[in-house]
């Protein structure tokens, strides 16, 4: 038996939502006490942060995790008896001990998971980082109801000299690189379900017969300004490549100048981060580089000084895109199939894309390359909790469901 | 318009002078003639020109000092040709590692005078500052396999010059290397006390101490043996510590933490610089490095992403300016990182490559358990 195991869903996601509720408060102290440690392990400015956190929390609410349990269970009661889904019984129990290990320089990545399978009733073990986000958020728990303190905790270890036993978890959630993956699932127990976030980016599409409105642009530009200062363009939801169609009225250069002087002009609400050596020169090179190019006739580069961020125009197809940070990659296409082909040959796998304007064929082809996620420009970085991340339910993986059929 | 053959001559007799005399240039003679080798590549060599206009930069605003010519970046060797004469000519073409694209591009030379006075120079004052007579053990390319490699070159010149070609040994043969050949040859060496120079890539040394670790086997080198590692693991899988690799390579081949001294070039240069005999440095990581002197014609600096010259001590982009690229670019971006302390270079390693980020970014490493 898990700690919550007798606990209503009803009430577990009424605690949650009001712990989350309490965090969403700017001046709630337990959050104020967190924000310079945040800041100090990410390097993120103190408003980013802000947004990252009013992000998530506002997210949370006792409507979405029902909506969540509705949509992926069937329903909430299915998480406390076998209760008529259609028509069958349908009950779902916990699937045990989850362990949670987010990556390192992320705001706030484990807390969806963590709710999640709380949610479902789970024994959750999360790797706390330096800042002990996700230690203060349960002390918020524990005071909504005493159980929380059995069925979270906190652990603390360097992967890189300790090591922590994976295999007594039934199920682990692990964000990182494909070889950070590929060792922590060496580590599961052979049974133990795998939920690996593995390394994704997120793009954005004009179609040609967009933004045809000059008075349109600027509008879009902000938003799309917004997806690529926001984190840095270092979230897998970042726009880190923006396809612009051939034989619309609106051209690359013309496109870029307007981001890049939106991201000017919102560059006080999204200050840079912090950035280390290794940041500062990959983008000293991504810019001799684009320069050298654009003085040979090949691409363009446009910087936006106030927002330090980099727009490097049709860089040649057979770079990679940079995924630097603040640097966006506008490519001039011919159609989906240009775009889809670039990512493919460089084994880009999107997490998200952002439409100017969407048909039912494109989503259709985005959907089938596993893009899990498809919105509007300035939307990327807010997602639904509701909505799937990595093309996986969000509770679903955290139970196992069983049918009672005529019995 | 000062002409190629002047630049030259001018550049030679200072090589020549800092080898026999140990002159130095001092900085407005540096920065002077910096800058007349820039004006004559931007007259002669037309990528480099546009890249420099397209900077702002040219002969109506030209650069304040040697620390305002554009560097070029090295990628960029991959995708034009920089060069400030028909490289149907050349003396001396290398090509470079296709660390970015998996493409490598050339580095032309009008002529080989250069290079050679250069690599000579630099390695008697950086290697051979004892005057010692060595046996060369070259653990890189054979030139006559490989005429491409400006390592391979390079040990040639100074096998032939300071050793001699009955011993000089080559054992890399293709993509493989010949760690028992090299191995009779040091058992050689050590019967005769010929003290030897082992010249070998990062990966190449770790390699022959994996061998000897796994045939249980060290040698005790003649007094004056040294290594020279250069190279890096470029291209390779397998990335080590250098403070691990040099006392490594100090316990299985019986000689002094000294004795090993790191070279640092690069195909898009023609010099190089070498560890200096001095006590390593400690940045603000925490990590000791040790500190590398360049010949007077070549300085680095360390630069933002604007190309500003950040604070000594300050991690950065590093430029080189070799007065010794007169036939391409005097001035070279690298993806390598870097610091200056007291006007020596700090080297750290390579900028990371560019890499999916998101719910992943800097992803940790787990041990295993």
């Amino acid at each position: 038996m898990t700690a919550l195991a007798h606990l209503s869903a009803s009430r577990i996601i009424r605690s949650i939502a009001d712990a989350c509720a309490r965090w969403s408060d700017a001046d709630f102290p337990p959050r104020v006490q967190c924000l310079d440690a945040i800041a100090q392990r990410t390097g993120y400015s103190t408003t980013v942060i802000e947004y990252a956190l009013d992000t998530i929390f506002d997210a949370v609410d006792e409507m979405s995790l029902r909506d969540i349990a509705n949509d992926e269970l069937g329903a909430l009661g299915v998480l406390d008896a076998f209760t008529t889904v259609g028509s069958l019984q349908r009950r779902a129990v916990p699937i045990g001990t989850v362990c949670i290990i987010a990556s390192r320089t992320t705001i706030g990545v484990a807390l969806f998971p963590l709710l999640l399978a709380l949610t479902a009733k789970c024994d959750v073990t999360i790797k706390d980082r330096e800042d002990g986000l996700v230690r203060a958020f349960l002390g918020s728990l524990v005071q909504e109801d005493a159980l929380f303190a059995s069925a979270a905790r906190t652990v603390e270890w360097d992967a890189t000299t300790d090591a922590h036993d994976l295999t007594v978890y039934d199920a682990v959630v692990a964000f990182g690189d494909d070889a950070t993956l590929g060792k922590i699932r060496a580590q599961c127990a052979p049974s133990a379900r795998f939920i690996g976030f593995g390394s994704k980016a997120s793009a954005g599409y004009i179609a040609a017969d967009s933004l045809c409105d000059k008075g349109q642009l600027h509008e879009f530009a902000l938003r799309a300004a917004r997806d690529v200062l926001l984190y840095d363009s270092q979230g897998c939801l970042s726009l880190q490549i923006l396809f612009l169609e051939h034989g619309g009225s609106l051209n690359a250069h013309t496109l870029a100048h307007a981001i890049a002087e939106a991201a000017d002009a919102i560059a006080p609400e999204f200050p840079p981060s912090r950035r280390n050596a290794h940041d500062e020169s990959r983008i000293t090179s991504i810019r001799a580089l684009a320069t050298l190019r654009s003085a040979l006739g090949r691409g363009e580069i446009i910087t936006a000084p106030q927002a330090n961020a980099t727009f490097v125009i049709n860089a040649p197809r057979e770079d990679p895109p940079p995924f630097a940070t603040r640097t966006l990659l506008i490519l001039e296409v011919t159609d989906t199939n240009d775009a889809l082909s670039y990512l493919r040959a460089h084994g880009v796998a999107l997490e998200a894309i952002a439409l100017a304007s969407a048909t039912p064929d494109l989503r259709e082809e985005l959907a089938q390359m596993g893009v899990s996620r498809i919105c509007a420009f300035g939307e990327l970085q807010r997602p639904p909790l509701r909505e799937p991340h990595g093309g996986r339910p969000r509770m679903l993986d955290f139970v196992h469901l069983s049918i009672a059929d005529h019995v | 318009m000062i002409s190629a053959e002047h630049l030259d001559h001018d550049i030679l007799s200072r090589i020549d002078q800092w080898h026999r005399h140990g002159h130095m240039i001092d900085d407005v003679a540096f920065d002077r003639l910096a800058r007349e080798i820039w004006a004559f590549q931007c007259a002669h060599n037309v990528p480099y020109a546009a890249y420099c206009a397209a900077l702002r930069v040219d002969d109506a605003r030209p650069p304040a000092s040697w620390r305002e010519i554009p560097a070029v970046p090295t990628a960029a060797y991959k995708e034009s040709t920089f060069a400030t004469f028909d490289v149907e000519n050349a003396a001396l073409a290398f090509v470079t590692s296709g660390t970015t694209r998996g493409i490598g591009g050339r580095h032309y030379m009008q002529t080989a005078a250069l290079y050679d006075a250069a690599l000579l120079a630099t390695f008697d004052h950086f290697m051979l500052a004892d005057g010692a007579k060595l046996r060369y053990l070259n653990l890189v390319p054979n030139p006559h396999e490989r005429s491409d490699s400006s390592l391979g070159y390079m040990m040639a010149h100074i096998s032939a010059h300071r050793g001699s070609p009955e011993t000089t040994g080559w054992y890399v043969r293709g993509d493989a290397f010949l760690i028992d050949a090299l191995f009779a040859d040091i058992d050689d060496a050590i019967a005769q006390q010929q003290p030897v120079c082992i010249a070998t890539t990062a990966f190449a040394l770790v390699l022959a101490l994996d061998t000897m670790e796994r045939e249980k086997r060290t040698f005790t080198l003649p007094a004056g043996s040294r290594i020279m590692e250069t190279g890096g693991f470029k291209g390779r899988t397998q990335i080590v510590n250098r403070t691990e690799l040099y006392a490594r390579a100090c316990t299985a081949f019986g000689i002094g933490d000294e004795q090993v001294i790191a070279e640092y070039g690069m195909t898009e240069l023609t010099s190089q610089y070498y560890d200096l005999a001095r006590p390593a440095i400690t940045l603000q990581s925490g990590t000791h490095y040790r500190v590398k002197g360049a010949p007077p014609w070549m300085r680095p600096r360390v630069v933002d992403h604007e190309g500003r010259d950040l604070p000594d001590g300050t991690i950065g982009a590093l430029v080189h300016v070799d007065c010794a690229n007169r036939s391409s670019c005097v001035a070279v971006l690298t993806e390598d990182l870097g610091a200056i302390v007291d006007g020596n270079l700090v080297l750290l390693g390579r900028e990371e490559g560019a890499h999916l980020r998101g719910c992943s970014l800097d992803a940790e490493n787990l041990r295993p358990s």
